[in-house]
């Protein structure tokens, strides 16, 4: 019985679900910068910031693919329930995409969007444990004034695959989200090894 | 197979139309029952807008009518059971309570709820209609042609 597995999202529909669009946007224009998410109740396996900005961000017309790790019965019931976003088995048709970090060495099959509506492109919301404690990089590009350092703990498979997809202005754009928090990371940002690395 | 899930389909409309349809005041009056066990607010009562189309004649092509103010709930019980209304209006308390007497309905005290709370609501708001229906049927003029002047 799906029903039973139903929870409560927000407390405050409106309100909240706007204060998460806000830092949606934010973490869009000030890629690498930590952005605090509205506390949510965390549903089963799926982090509070993710669970927000699914509330935020989906609803009846944008379609989303789930990682097999999101895929269970309480997961799809609250999101086709507060939501009502179709949920789809192949990437291809997906406008927004949940994953957890098994699933980054592979970005094959997310629309990227064309060169007249780049905009049509997958949006990937990455869940991972934290959002520091990895190797730093330097994050360069529109919303930052020089360079910010990053240190998602991700591995390089990763980079390398958002490297190979990022035909600009087709591409994909990802939130990294864990706990509360969510950082963005809009096709636009070059990413390199940080300076103090590469000299040692 | 089919006919006992479609029967009990066919009650819980049958019930939560009678619970949309029902005043605020019929409803109020079990409201101390109604509210008496352990629940949870899945969706809190939220106002919100839905476009009503109709098909002329109730067959044509469908056209929009206009937009009405609706209001909807859904409750969780204790037990798991949930409850969902929709109604006309923007009366939240209303569709709080309709969506805990649609919880309770499908539990095991299915009939003492149906025999205490549906069917005098049903029974009030037929003779409502009736009533109305009446009044309404006093009034009808019928229209025919005698002659027309062309011929």
């Amino acid at each position: 019985m799906s029903t039973t597995l139903l929870l409560p999202a927000f407390a405050d529909p409106v309100l909240d679900s706007a204060r998460s669009f806000r830092a949606a946007l934010k973490a869009l224009a000030g890629p690498g910068v930590i952005q605090p998410l509205v506390q949510v109740a965390p549903l089963d396996g799926l982090a509070p910031a993710s669970y927000a900005l699914c509330l935020a961000l989906l609803d009846i017309d944008t379609a989303l693919w789930l990682a097999p790790a999101f895929d269970t019965p309480a997961i799809r019931a609250n999101l086709a329930f507060h939501c009502g976003c179709p949920i789809v088995s192949s990437r291809e048709q997906a406008r927004f995409a949940l994953l957890d970090d098994s699933e980054l060495s592979d970005l094959r099959g997310f629309d990227l969007g064309n060169d007249r509506y780049p905009d049509q492109s997958c949006t990937l919301l990455i869940q991972l444990a934290q959002l520091q404690g990895g190797r730093p990089l330097t994050w360069r590009g529109p919303g930052i004034q020089s360079e910010n350092q990053v240190a998602l703990p991700l591995a390089d498979s990763f980079w390398r695959e958002r490297d190979a997809r990022n035909d600009f202005p087709r591409g994909l754009d990802a939130f990294f989200l864990a706990g509360h928090s969510v950082i963005g990371l809009p096709r636009s940002t070059r990413v390199s090894p940080s300076v103090t690395e590469e000299q040692a | 197979m089919n006919a006992a899930p479609v029967a009990e389909h066919a009650a819980r409309q049958q019930w939560i139309g009678v619970l949309a349809q029902a005043g605020s005041a019929e409803l109020k009056r079990h409201e101390a029952a109604l509210r008496d066990t352990e629940y949870q607010l899945i969706r809190a009562p939220e106002i919100g807008m839905t476009l009503v189309r109709g098909r002329m004649g109730g067959t044509g092509a469908p056209f929009n009518i206009g937009e009405m103010s609706v209001t909807r709930c859904v409750v969780r019980l204790a037990d798991g059971r949930t409850g969902y209304s929709y109604l006309a209006g923007r009366d939240k308390a209303h569709a709080e309570l309709a969506a805990l007497a649609d919880a309770h309905l499908q539990g095991t005290q299915q009939a003492r709820w149906m025999s205490e709370l549906i069917e005098p609501m049903a029974r009030a708001q037929a003779s409502r209609r009736a009533a109305k229906d009446a009044e309404t049927a006093a009034t009808k003029v019928e229209f025919f042609t005698l002659v027309r002047g062309e011929d």
